[in-house]
Order: C-alpha cells, then structure tokens, then sequence
C-alpha cells in the first residue's frame, strides 16, 4: 500500500499545478477553498507535500495574480486567480499531460491485455 | 494546530523571511486551518505529509517564493585579517630559509672524480675540446667537460623578495587584524 501511495504521489507531484490553475482559471479562491475544490472533483488528497509551496511558486512565477479580500464571514483571505501567463502555460501543460498519457496508456494497454487473456 | 502555525513562524524568523510576508503567510495558513478543522477536515489533508514536519513545510514554503534573503558572507573582518596575516607571515617566513639556505657562503659540494690508483703518479692529459683525454690511465679514461645547468632563477633575490614582501605585508595587516578585532560601538 505505501509503494502505491509513495506512485499516487508521484504522479501528482507532476500535475498538480496544472489540476491548482484549472480551479481558479474561472474564478478566484484562497488556499483552503482550492484544496475543497480538488476534492470535490475527486482528488483528496494533495499527496506528501501540501499546496501552499506550490501556490508560491506559481506566484513568483507570475502565473497566478493575488489579491486580498474578506472571506464569507471570516478574516481576510489572500485570493489566487490563473493570470494570462498561467492559462497559457496550462494550456500548453494540459497538451503535455495528453501526450505523455497516451504514451503511457499505449504502453500499459499491452499489460492490460496480458493480464485479460 | 496555532503550535504548527507558532513552529512555521520561528522557522521564518530563522530564515530571515520579511516579517510582512511572514505574517500574511502565518495568517493564511491559521486561517485555512481553522476552517478546516471547523468543518472536521483533517490538517493531514490539507498539509499531507507536512503536517508533521512544520519547518520542512515553513522552508519549502518561503524557498518556494523566493523570500528568502541570500545569506551574506560569513568571512568577517577579522578572519581576513587573520588570514592575510598568517599566509604573510608564512610568505615571510619562506623568503627568510631561502636567504639563509641559499646563501653563497655555503659552496656548493665539489664533484670528485674517482681514478684508478695508477693515477698517484703524474699523468699525462691532452685537452680535446670538449673534453681531455686522459692517455696515460688503464684504460684511457675520456673526461667530458660540460656547463652545469641551473635554473637561471636566483634563489636568494627571491628569498629577499619574499622576506620583504612578507615583512612589509605584515606591517599593514597586523593593524587591520587589530582593528578588526576591537570592540566597536554598533548604531
């Protein structure tokens, strides 16, 4: 279990800013907002690490814009939205992440079919 | 979780993250825990592996935004001027042995040539350019005279360079070594 939670991680560790810019390309969100919007899109978990080194990468590397902002009720929350930057580099991030699945997909089908017949 | 929070501000402090910044990251992060815990979310879940390692998540953070000041040279004033000093004097020292060592008062060992003992009586040479020929001896010995073949660096003016530079080095360092070393009022 540890060796398939050690892969999930992994794989996450590579994709992650893109699944962070996809949830606020839209609309705004501070920190603990995203992480309820990737779960509710079915990611649960963010793996060893945690958004927020994340987050300040993709600050320092202009691809999100911040801002300070109320939250509903609570105290002012710094808000992320995907600049212009960000939504060219997840555009070009989402052509990669097709790619590189297909390949593997092309690759790992053959086990799949082994394991079928 | 305020001890996660509290453990990631000493972190930011140590690393001599801006207060300001240090702040809003401290109170985002208080912010987002606590409506995390509100809602029974697990701190696990939104700090994964981090959760348990508060400084290797405060670092990681502040290395991420790059808000981390460069850390300046830990040579101090005083270390250079010991260090100057000392390899100055290690200069000095080396010019002074090459002085004393190489000095013309020490000739330079003769070279003996070893003859047969037939050669106790007089013999008799015949000089050849290059070289003599000893007709006399058995067998005739052909002695070659050649130019003994030096460096063309004078060991001695170097060693005085030496001792000069290393003295005269020293006389300028010694004082900054003091200098450096003084107590001195801070603003």
């Amino acid at each position: 279990m540890a060796v398939s939670n050690g892969r999930r991680s992994q794989l996450l560790r590579g994709v992650l800013d893109l699944c962070l810019l996809t949830v606020v390309q839209d609309e705004p969100a501070y920190g603990y907002e995203m992480t309820k919007r990737l779960r509710a899109l079915g990611l649960s978990t963010v793996g060893e690490g945690s958004i927020y080194p994340l987050l300040g990468r993709l600050e320092r590397d202009g691809l999100v814009e911040t801002y300070r902002a109320a939250s509903n009720g609570g105290p002012p929350r710094k808000y992320y939205r995907a600049s212009a930057a960000g939504k060219r580099a997840l555009t070009d991030g989402l052509a990669e992440w097709r790619a590189a699945r297909d390949a593997v997909d092309g690759v790992l089908g053959l086990a799949e079919a082994e394991v079928r017949s | 979780m305020n001890e996660f929070v509290e453990q990631c501000r000493r972190e930011w402090k140590r690393l001599r993250v801006p207060d300001v910044v240090a702040e809003e990251m401290a109170a985002d992060l208080a912010a987002d825990l606590a409506e995390a815990e509100a809602e029974g979310v697990a701190a696990e879940e939104i700090l994964g592996s981090s959760a348990s390692d508060p400084r290797a998540f405060a670092a990681a953070w502040a290395a991420e935004r790059a808000v981390i000041p460069p850390r300046r040279s830990r040579l101090r004033p005083r270390t250079i001027a010991s260090g100057a000093t000392a390899a100055l004097a290690i200069v000095a020292a080396v010019g002074a042995a090459l002085v004393i060592f190489a000095s013309p008062a020490a000739p330079a060992p003769a070279t003996r040539l070893a003859l047969p003992p037939t050669s106790a009586r007089p013999v008799t040479v015949e000089v050849r350019s290059p070289g003599i020929w000893v007709a006399d001896a058995k067998p005739a010995v052909w002695v070659t005279l050649s130019e003994a073949k030096g460096t063309g660096v004078d060991i001695q003016r170097s060693g005085e360079i030496l001792l000069i530079v290393g003295i005269l080095g020293m006389l300028v360092s010694t004082p900054l070594l003091f200098w450096a070393s003084s107590p001195r009022l801070s603003a």
